[in-house]
């Protein structure tokens, strides 16, 4: 997507509505302003338009409509799934287990719960940042009631074999959450094979509208969350609230768009994410961060001995990402980057490229020609290494 | 207020160094310090700055800082710098807070490079 002075390729941190989602959104805020929880003939006409938007999200995952919960977005998923699901199964057990690299709404939510007396641990992925299955069990004890692992990383790109994670969660009787909010919509999903318990996501991610996303709790003996909000009975108390009609109304629609075109969506990332990492891998000292058969719509790579901030400033107009999006007003290297194994200096030049849906081969390929001018002009710049 | 980190001032520095080098077989120093590299180099004639160039690894702060610098101590004399002060640069800038220790490196550069030739080291 090029505006008349930037190029975007953040992706990653969010997509541009689609416009037949702002077009469904426009239709359902013209046919009713009712509440939902209303009982009249306009609120049972908003009840109709969460419905539909439900069978939409579900018929993407695979699953009843019935096991998904409204949210603002993915972190109010992760923290009810996380903070909902471990409390329920407290008093089971308190040992809760979850990865170095995953997003600050899992992250900040296990230190909250260590707080609270829960017991975490913290599995580190190997060097291109895929968790192995093993490590993983050897993490879980006999008392562990709750795990936590994302399926796409927001940074890398890296997929996790969550079917494997999930199988040993399991066979142990384990709550198993999966933050799916860079996968729903761009990877095929399918909860009706997935051993999954618990699985968050976010509509502007995958083109949908900010400020809407899901929880899907699996029908299933054992998986339940203790609400966090409190102050009504919407969606049998587990998230109370009035629902955002237009909102979900989007989501639903964002989904039906999505589940036609993910293969081709695949296609076209890889395609652009192959010319990208070819145009930039000969520079020399040049890293490409997480796993090569990750998720294409995402190339992290770092470069020896480049000040991150300049490099960033370099690259304009080009609109990319150091470390996470959600993250990126802090000069902290990316914690991400440095649990796979990075120095500071080598995360702290981290560049995240993440194409999308309307990026086209131009783009990407003055993106990897402006990367290229940008470190030889920040290395015609710099000093010898004082010794 | 801006959400812009990058004052329009500091944007032109950085996107135009016309002082990035060194001045050949000049006197010069390199220090490295707060995460920065930065190498400054000065030709003098008859006690007065003719050339000044930098080398810097470091924020676009640093590098606008050293490009703003050399420009402005060409023409003066040598034996001001082992007194120069970086406080008009940091309001020029401007630079944030965060990063005024960066900009003391340049400082610490600016005035161990004058003294060396004051010096004649």
């Amino acid at each position: 997507m090029m505006t008349e002075d930037y190029i975007y390729l953040d992706y990653a941190a969010s997509t541009p509505v689609d416009p037949r989602v702002f077009d469904r959104m426009r239709e359902c805020s013209a046919a009713t302003c009712a509440n939902p929880s209303s009982t009249h003939a306009a609120g049972r006409m908003s009840q109709d338009i969460i419905a539909n938007a439900a069978t939409q999200v579900a018929d993407l995952l695979n699953i009843d409509p019935k096991t998904l919960i409204w949210t603002s977005g993915a972190t109010e998923s992760d923290n009810l799934a996380i903070a909902g699901g471990a409390r329920y199964r407290a008093h089971r057990g308190k040992h809760i287990v979850t990865m170095r690299t995953e997003h600050k709404a899992v992250t900040d939510m296990f230190d909250t719960l260590a707080k609270e007396g829960f017991e975490v641990t913290w599995v580190d992925p190997g060097p291109t940042g895929l968790l192995d299955p093993a490590a993983f069990e050897a993490a879980l004890r006999d008392d562990t009631q709750f795990a936590s692992i994302m399926f796409v990383n927001n940074e890398t790109g890296v997929i996790q074999d969550i079917e494997a994670l999930g199988n040993i969660c399991r066979q142990r009787d384990i709550l198993f959450h999966v933050d799916a909010a860079q996968a729903v919509g761009k990877v095929r999903i399918d909860l009706g094979k997935l051993p999954v318990d618990l699985l968050s996501l976010t509509g502007h991610k995958f083109y949908g509208p900010k400020g809407i996303g899901a929880l899907y709790i699996a029908d299933r003996p054992g998986c339940h969350v203790e609400p966090i909000l409190f102050g009504g009975g919407q969606q049998r108390r587990m998230r109370p609230g009035t629902l955002p009609t237009e909102l979900v109304a989007g989501l639903g629609m964002t989904a039906e768009i999505a589940a036609g075109r993910i293969d081709d969506d695949l296609a076209h990332l890889r395609t652009l994410r192959h010319a990208l990492w070819d145009g930039i891998r000969h520079i020399d000292g040049v890293t490409l961060n997480g796993d090569p058969n990750g998720f294409p719509g995402i190339l992290n790579v770092s470069v020896d001995d480049i000040e991150g901030e300049s490099l960033l400033l370099a690259l304009e107009p080009l609109l990319v990402a150091t470390g996470s999006a959600c993250n990126s007003k802090s000069q902290e290297p990316s914690y991400v980057l440095r649990a796979l194994g990075l120095t500071d200096l080598q995360a702290q030049s981290a560049i995240r490229f993440s194409v999308g849906r309307p990026t086209t081969m131009p783009e990407v390929e003055f993106a990897a020609g402006h990367y290229r001018a940008a470190i030889e002009k920040l290395r015609e710049l710099a000093p010898e290494v004082v010794t | 207020m801006s959400t812009n980190p990058y004052s329009t001032r500091v944007r032109e520095l950085f996107a135009m160094t016309p002082h990035a080098g060194d001045v050949v077989g000049a006197k010069s120093v390199s220090i490295s310090d707060q995460d920065v590299r930065i190498r400054l180099s000065a030709g003098v004639e008859d006690g007065i700055v003719t050339a000044m160039r930098f080398r810097a690894r470091g924020c676009p702060h640093l590098i606008a800082g050293a490009e703003a610098a050399c420009a402005a101590l060409e023409g003066h004399a040598v034996a001001g710098l082992p007194m120069w002060t970086s406080a008009d640069l940091m309001q020029d800038l401007p630079v944030p807070v965060e990063k005024t220790g960066r900009i003391l490196v340049l400082e610490d550069a600016v005035r161990s490079l004058g003294q060396r030739l004051c010096d004649g080291t």
